[in-house]
């Protein structure tokens, strides 16, 4: 159950609540932010609070509302903020009515190609640079990523052009090196989107998450692993859709846009969507990152590549530059005939 | 139909908006925008009436030029 108080309700009266409600045993979670203050509340049996609780909190004059939770998506859920939020990445605004694009090499293939991939990124205009430095790789015996060193070169190059960066951690014991280089971004990719240590180390960073959907889950299980993440402190989350297994072989998988509209229903936190592992083939990108746009995706993360034939990964997927532009391109009419626009990063 | 008319109106309009935004952060020359629209008048077949589109475009640009010019004005004065 999530409680939405009068704006202004005294500070008094918002503590005299919560202790009433920790007194039955159960958990109260606050909104961080907001001129009315939201409580959420977790630990009854089944979801349900006791139905005598419930009338008595329908009679106390601080309450406004009282919005049911689906399940306990609590902090994640759209009734937690008056407002959708908005993530800052390294000055770049997720949400909120601007539209980003984020681009770069699928993998870091060394310190000059990455600084050459990032160059044609940022000319292009897009707003983040993605790398991969810790590559998960369903075979052993493909390239792994630089590791360390990738996080070094990624973060040279982003800063040389002057994009944020944006990286995927497979391992806790590797944040560390992820905040010593100043990765603006943490990436959990879709196979550790259920791994809850690495979710709870990550959430403890207070660095901005951008948390790939499982290749299997459903919205609400990836909505349960952002809200570990806000339970664990982290408040900067961006949800990424990249496409689910189906039985559909034509693609490497499905890019379900139809959750969309659904997260923009149940939650606050910002979606982007990544047409490029969904698809698996470059030339079909570009009309499925317009279809994101228009199915309301605050922004959309395509990997590009200079000669994607010799990529170390991934190269049926990678656009060339040339094609990047059309994508921003795209990116800014789709905003614009959607009520929004695209973000301009500040000169 | 009314409400559709509005509604592209409306698509219109925030494209302008962005087509300004854009325009404020580069410079084209008077005959590269000569070009540009005659380029696109002559793919055009849509409906709308090839002198309409010149206008259009030309009183476009007129009421976008003070935005570039005084946009990149004072990006000069910006650090880098």
């Amino acid at each position: 159950m999530i409680l939405r108080l009068a704006p202004g309700t005294p500070e008094e009266a918002v503590q005299s609540l919560r202790e009433s409600l920790e007194r039955e045993g159960l958990r109260v979670l606050r909104s961080p932010e907001g001129a009315r203050p939201i409580l959420a509340v977790a630990g009854a049996v089944a979801g349900k609070l006791p139905p005598k609780l419930v009338e008595e909190l329908r009679v106390r004059p601080e309450i406004e509302e009282m919005v049911p939770a689906l399940g306990e998506l609590l902090l994640v859920a759209r009734a937690m903020r008056d407002l959708p939020s908005v993530v800052d990445v390294g000055g770049v605004r997720i949400g909120g009515g601007e539209v980003v694009v984020i681009a770069g090499p699928c993998s870091v293939e060394g310190r000059d190609a990455v600084l050459e991939v990032a160059r044609k990124v940022a000319e292009c205009g897009a707003h983040l640079l993605r790398g991969g430095a810790f590559k998960p790789r369903t075979s052993p015996y493909a390239f792994q990523g630089f590791g360390v060193e990738g996080l070094r070169q990624l973060k040279d190059a982003g800063e040389a052009v002057g994009l944020p960066v944006v990286s995927e951690i497979m391992d806790a014991s590797d944040l560390a090196s992820f905040l010593e280089h100043g990765i603006d971004c943490l990436q959990i990719g879709a196979r550790n989107m259920q791994n809850f240590t690495l979710l709870k180390a990550v959430a403890r960073a207070n660095r901005p998450v951008l948390l790939k959907r499982g290749l299997a889950a459903t919205a609400e299980e990836w909505l349960y692993a952002a809200e570990y993440l806000f339970e664990g402190g982290c408040e900067q989350v961006i949800l990424c859709e990249r496409g689910i297994r189906t039985f559909e072989k034509a693609t490497r998988n499905t890019l379900d846009l139809t959750v969309l509209p659904l997260l923009r229903e149940w939650s606050h936190v910002p979606v982007v969507v990544d047409p490029a592992h969904a698809a698996g083939i470059a030339r079909i990108i570009p009309p499925l990152a317009r279809a994101s746009i228009a199915a309301g995706a605050d922004g959309v993360a395509v990997e590009v590549h200079l000669n994607p034939a010799e990529a170390r990964s991934d190269g049926p997927q990678a656009l060339l530059p040339s094609e990047l532009v059309g994508i921003v391109s795209d990116a800014r009419i789709m905003a614009a005939a959607t009520g929004r626009r695209l973000h301009r990063s500040p000169g | 139909l009314r409400h559709q008319l509005r509604s592209l109106d409306q698509v219109l309009l925030s494209l302008l908006d962005e087509r300004a935004r854009l325009v404020a952060e580069v410079a084209v020359s008077d005959a590269g925008r000569r070009a540009a629209v005659e380029d696109m008048l002559s793919r055009h077949d849509g409906p709308f009436p090839p002198q309409g589109v010149t206008e259009v475009f030309q009183a476009i640009d007129r009421h976008c030029a003070g935005i570039g010019a005084e946009n990149r004005r004072s990006a000069r004065g910006r650090a880098p």
